[in-house]
């Protein structure tokens, strides 16, 4: 009999003389029962679909590649809106450019990277870009300026009331709230207000207040008379005279039953502010009390 | 000729066919092994968790035998093997009109062959059992059990020896 014929036998293996011969030992018998009692042998119950969809489960519930991704995910989302912030900060600072205010009672003169001169009347602000301006001359102007363009590219003057424009030449904005004014000196500028353009040769003033354009004349090859410490009016409401009053001596200016629509010709200094009040006083009819850093002007005829 | 998709078993389709295909058999082996039904669930999900995580390195011909090692590597040393009780699928020994001095005695005989399969040791009950429950050929069972045919052939020798030994009461 050869090797492991018991397991020969079970797989149909043995010969016919091996399978005689086996048939008649005493154990056959009992091999015949256990092999036919085993082939009714069950194991236990197993569901395959409930074992796969606890597998699906099981496997979606961890992910770990995913998992492994999204800590990188949140850190490129934090560098990114880093480095826009810097970006667009970067951007935004360059762009401010230079920026230069006076405070009330303060002149400033600015000497522009092209020469060009500009001198800044009291609390007023201008802003430019140093970096690119001989590509670009641009100028924003809050408050009243005089310019000395030196001849070049396209200067321009932005106001949020309206914008001026010149190759080369001497001028003055002045922008106030409700107030536009510009001087030619020198040269030909070019006016750009409620997106109407009015060419303003040398001797020429261009006037808003509130909107009712006024021409005027200014002095040929002259400045402004505030650059010799002066302010000067002519035909101006009495408000936009105080208003200036206040900015060139730093006070606050209080009235009492004045009509601020009248009129006013005249000079006022900007360094002596009691020949400066008797300036406006007088030719307006109007009485002054001086307190401190106060001033109030009231009608005469009162009683 | 397959396509590579239809080869790679992180295909979830292919993965599938391979969960159905072999997932009572990785079940019933390690049961046969340790007689514990719930360990024996566990081991299938281990296995195939394991084999999905690897699929991109498992081929499906490595498939079977990758399944059986971890299921059969998840348990060893550690657990300790319970009694292996089997069911008998064909009712009908019961109901016969036999004598009930016959139906005792195939009781009688049924309680014996349980006793004997748990008293044989743990690679012979496997072995035997894939072989008579679940039909595996000798070649099929060497490949899950990572022995040669021969050594299956010994153990199913040796197993149907002391079955009946035991049962003859020798």
């Amino acid at each position: 009999m050869q090797e492991n014929h018991l397991a020969k036998w079970l797989n149909n293996e043995l010969s016919e003389e091996e399978l005689i011969v086996f048939r008649q030992s005493e154990e056959y018998k009992s091999y015949q029962k256990i092999v036919a009692a085993t082939d009714n042998l069950k194991s236990p119950d197993f569901n395959v679909d409930k074992a796969l969809l606890d597998f699906q489960s099981r496997t979606k519930a961890t992910e770990p590649k995913v998992i492994a991704m999204r800590p990188y995910k949140k850190f490129f989302k934090v560098a990114a809106a880093i480095a826009l912030l810097l970006a667009a900060s970067y951007f935004y600072v360059n762009t401010l450019g230079q920026n230069i205010t006076t405070q009330f009672a303060e002149n400033k003169e600015i000497t522009l990277p092209d020469n060009s001169e500009i001198v800044l009347n009291a609390d007023s602000n201008i802003s430019y870009d140093e970096k690119n301006w001989n590509q670009k001359r641009n100028i924003n102007l809050d408050g009243e300026a005089f310019f000395k363009v030196a001849k070049g590219e396209k200067f321009t003057v932005a106001t949020d009331n309206g914008s001026v424009t010149v190759l080369g030449t001497q001028f003055n904005v002045e922008n106030r709230a409700g107030y536009f004014e510009v001087s030619c000196y020198e040269g030909l500028v070019s006016v750009i207000y409620d997106g109407k353009e009015t060419k303003l040769p040398a001797g020429n003033s261009f006037l808003a207040i509130n909107g009712k354009i006024t021409n005027l004349d200014a002095i040929k090859n002259g400045h402004p008379s505030w650059i010799d410490k002066e302010s000067t009016f002519k035909s101006i409401p009495l408000k936009y005279v105080l208003d200036e009053f206040e900015r060139q001596h730093n006070i606050t200016v209080k009235t009492q039953d004045i009509n601020l629509d009248q009129l006013f010709t005249g000079t006022f200094s900007n360094t002596d502010i009691n020949l400066a009040l008797q300036s406006i006083s007088v030719p307006s009819q109007l009485k002054i009390k001086l307190e401190g850093t106060k001033v109030l002007f009231y009608a005469e005829n009162m009683p | 000729m397959k396509t590579e998709s239809n080869t790679n078993i992180c295909n979830e389709s292919v993965f599938n066919s391979v969960f159905k295909s072999n997932s009572k058999t990785v079940f019933n082996f390690i049961y046969y092994k340790f007689g514990n039904e719930e360990k024996a669930n566990d081991a299938v999900q281990e296995a195939f968790v394991k084999l999905w995580e690897n699929c991109a390195k498992v081929t499906p011909e490595k498939a079977k035998s990758f399944l059986y090692t971890v299921a059969n590597n998840l348990y060893l040393n550690v657990l300790k093997a319970e009694k292996v009780r089997l069911k008998y699928a064909d009712k009908s020994l019961k109901s016969t009109n036999e004598s009930p001095e016959f139906i005792m005695e195939g009781n009688e005989f049924k309680e014996k062959l349980e006793n004997a399969l748990n008293a044989l040791p743990e690679n012979q009950r496997t072995t035997f059992l894939l072989n008579r429950i679940d039909g595996k050929k000798y070649a099929e069972i060497a490949e899950m059990e990572g022995v040669s045919v021969k050594a299956i052939e010994k153990r199913i020798h040796l197993a149907l020896k002391s079955l009946r030994e035991k049962i003859d009461g020798i």
